[in-house]
């Protein structure tokens, strides 16, 4: 009867251990897994930016400043690789575009015309893609670096090879003002 | 309070009332063996059985039978990209896989979300809803539906139903009991001591109602719990918050009145003034846009 008692406590005590090392290594995935899904987001709102470059062009061609501007913050935004970078020339990016669409609302023939139009809503359903990318991934590395710090996963934190993480910030406040469609 | 301690507070409370329905099934045990006899212990099994298997099957096949029970349509992307990338903007805030999505043809604006597990996950929106709503009011409902996806309360409801089940059951065999003969049992077995004999038989006659009103209030703290959650997701109570006025100043209700499924739509499709407060499905709507609004004025 002792030794299965022994027995049974030891067993638990390895299950714990291994579900300890266990959730430090899924939260890590998980931040892995919403980073890239930041990138994915990035790289659909890069894809949009040559399209609604030329529609606007079309009609305000003498805003130069304003393309330039679009331009040299996605090409930043496309070479980026650290969070901090990403973060960065996300942020760029984010106020380079609401320069652009300002721009827009000057020209009512643009603001008309439908390839503009879906190409807006196209950008907005984006942007907010990208900001609750974002959003997920902060939240988990808010898991992440919690398990780091508090006990008993920070004990694990070493033999899982697993350490807190950046979290993903954009200096702009209005980062989740996406440009308003309604349905 | 913010999102996150009103989620902790809503979990809480659902779990102390699934332990109440715990007790409430070993008190209704307690009674029959008290009130008939030892004999009777056969009998407990044999209803737990019967509700886990009722309600089990339409667990399993939730998605399914609710189509059937709405009459709703599944549709693809092309059918309705706008809406589609609202859903999408959801599942990439909440980490979900991507829902089916549904149709209802009902000018009644309402929606619902079913499906055992993420991964056969349904969201159903009537075409009302579609069209009284702007993209910031959808997004809250979606962000709502989602967040019974996230907090699994298809799983919820059914083990609810199936202890409430099971005590209505229990009691409605041991009251028959009671009638055809059961008395002999007593008899013998039983110590006949007259407090514990009315005090059985009022657990016996109780016990059902005091079982859905339990089951009526998980319910009501799951719809809680799914606006909490729908604010982690969208971090814009305002959208949820008006989307849940443009449902309170409608009057129109959803024409299938179904009893059996009133707890999966956003707003209780159930006539308000017919059901009490006690037992409905649903926290009344000037409550949930008043917390909404609490969590307004935080950010």
């Amino acid at each position: 009867m002792k030794t299965l008692i022994a027995v049974g406590v030891i067993a638990l005590i390895i299950i714990f251990l291994v579900a300890q090392y266990n959730r430090l290594i899924r939260l890590n995935i998980s931040v892995n897994e919403a980073w890239s899904q930041i990138e994915v987001q990035l790289k659909r709102r890069a894809d949009l930016i040559p399209n609604l470059v030329e529609s606007v062009k079309g009609y305000a061609a003498h805003e130069k400043t304003t393309f330039e501007a679009v331009v040299a913050a996605r090409a930043k935004a496309t070479t980026a690789s650290t969070v901090a970078d990403v973060a960065a020339a996300d942020g760029m990016l984010t106020q380079a575009l609401r320069g652009l669409l300002a721009v827009a609302e000057a020209y009512p023939d643009l603001k008309a015309s439908t390839n503009f139009l879906s190409l807006q809503d196209e950008l907005s359903t984006t942007e907010n893609k990208v900001a609750f990318s974002r959003q997920f991934y902060n939240e988990n590395v808010r898991s992440l670096n919690s398990a780091v710090k508090t006990i008993p996963t920070n004990l694990f934190a070493g033999l899982a090879k697993v350490s807190e993480r950046e979290f993903y910030e954009v200096e702009d406040p209005q980062d989740r003002k996406a440009p308003k469609v309604t349905f | 309070m913010d999102f996150r301690s009103q989620q902790a507070a809503n979990k809480r409370k659902t779990i102390a009332l699934l332990v109440g329905m715990a007790i409430l099934v070993w008190l209704l045990a307690y009674a029959a063996l008290t009130y008939f006899g030892r004999s009777t212990v056969g009998i407990i099994p044999i209803a737990v059985g019967i509700a886990l298997i009722s309600v089990w099957g339409s667990f399993y096949g939730a998605d399914k039978l609710v189509i059937t029970m709405t009459g709703a349509r599944i549709i693809q992307e092309s059918d309705n990209p706008k809406l589609f990338n609202l859903i999408q903007e959801i599942t990439i805030a909440s980490g979900l896989p991507m829902p089916k999505v549904a149709i209802v043809v009902d000018d009644a604006p309402n929606a619902f979300a079913t499906g055992r597990n993420p991964e056969h996950a349904l969201i159903a929106f009537t075409t009302g809803i579609l069209e009284v709503m702007d993209r910031d009011q959808l997004q809250g409902v979606i962000a709502h539906e989602m967040a019974h996806v996230a907090n699994r309360d298809t799983l919820v409801s059914a083990v609810a139903a199936t202890t409430a089940g099971a005590i209505a059951i229990l009691s409605d065999i041991l009251t028959r009991m009671m009638w055809f003969g059961g008395g002999r049992d007593r008899n013998r077995d039983s110590n006949g001591n007259p407090v514990a004999l009315v005090f059985s038989l009022l657990i016996l006659i109780l016990a059902p109602l005091a079982a859905m009103l339990l089951r009526s209030a998980i319910s009501r703290k799951r719809e809680s719990l799914a606006d909490a959650t729908a604010v982690a997701f969208t971090r814009n109570p305002a959208g949820l918050r008006s989307a849940l006025e443009v449902l309170e100043r409608d009057s129109t209700v959803v024409r299938q009145k179904s009893n059996s499924i009133a707890h999966i739509w956003i707003e209780s499709p159930l006539d308000a003034k017919s059901a009490s407060k006690l037992f409905s499905t649903h926290p009344p709507i000037a409550e949930r846009i008043a917390v909404l609004k609490a969590m307004e004025q935080l950010s």
